[in-house]
């Protein structure tokens, strides 16, 4: 159950999306995927594309204008 | 009782809006926008008007050229920015976004993160500028004005936009990430 963090701060669209695909994609079912970002439109569409996958996602604010994505995979 | 966890300010003004809510609005606002200035509404030909009076400015004599000697962009270029009425526009779409952002409390000044991300900015903004204008809009002008319009040109625009943007994915997640 390793937890890891992607820093995707001073990214923009569709750059944070991109990348945590391409980092979920080599972690194990069960893992924790922590994406830091600070573009309110990955926001909303990291998490959208995350739980069509069916992973359990939760946002966390963490302060003005940036945000924590949770994504644990589950498949 | 805190603001912060008011269900209304949470639904108005912090979650961000369903993109159909923001789709009628802006459209809403679009004909309102033709009613008020006159002209479908355009983003980037103001821009072309805002660099020849910078040119001027510095000693340049634009309204020699053959662009600005066009009907519309002559008396853009030899009126006022409060009498540009799409000037004014541009500049109310940048407080608006700001206020946007404040009364959400997500504003932050974003930090650059590399090189890499300076060059593409700086070479992606000349390449969309110099497209909007030989293409005589952007997005606003030439898509959605024209689609607005009922002009093929906007869904052509389209079309051609989709391909880009497909393509640009494929570059960007081939070397730029």
């Amino acid at each position: 159950m390793a937890e890891t963090r992607l820093d995707c701060l001073g990214e923009v669209c569709p750059v944070p999306l991109i990348k945590t695909q391409k980092k979920l994609g080599t972690m194990k079912v069960g893992d924790v995927l922590v994406v830091e970002i600070d573009h309110s439109c990955a926001m909303k569409n990291i998490p959208e594309w995350a739980r069509k996958e069916g992973h359990n996602v939760e946002i966390e604010e963490v302060d003005d204008g940036e945000w924590e994505v949770y994504i644990e995979k589950t498949r | 009782m805190d603001i912060k966890k008011n269900v209304y300010y949470i639904k108005f003004l912090k979650d961000p809006w369903p993109y159909t809510v923001g789709a009628v609005i802006l459209g809403l606002l679009n004909i309102g926008m033709l009613a008020a200035v006159g002209k479908a509404w355009g983003v980037t030909t103001p821009f072309a008007t805002w660099a020849g009076w910078i040119y001027q400015a510095i000693g340049g004599q634009p309204e020699k050229w053959f662009y600005f000697q066009q009907k519309g962009n002559a008396a853009a270029l030899s009126g006022s920015f409060i009498n540009d009425l799409h000037s004014v526009s541009n500049i109310g779409i940048v407080i608006g976004a700001l206020l946007a952002t404040l009364l959400a409390s997500q504003f932050k000044i974003k930090k650059i993160k590399s090189w890499k991300q300076v060059i593409g900015a700086v070479v992606g903004g000349l390449l969309m500028g110099y497209g909007a204008r030989i293409a005589f809009g952007c997005n606003i002008g030439a898509l959605f004005s024209g689609v607005a319009s009922m002009s093929l040109h906007g869904w052509i625009y389209w079309v051609f936009i989709f391909a880009g943007a497909w393509i640009g994915t494929k570059i960007l997640v081939k070397y730029l990430i």
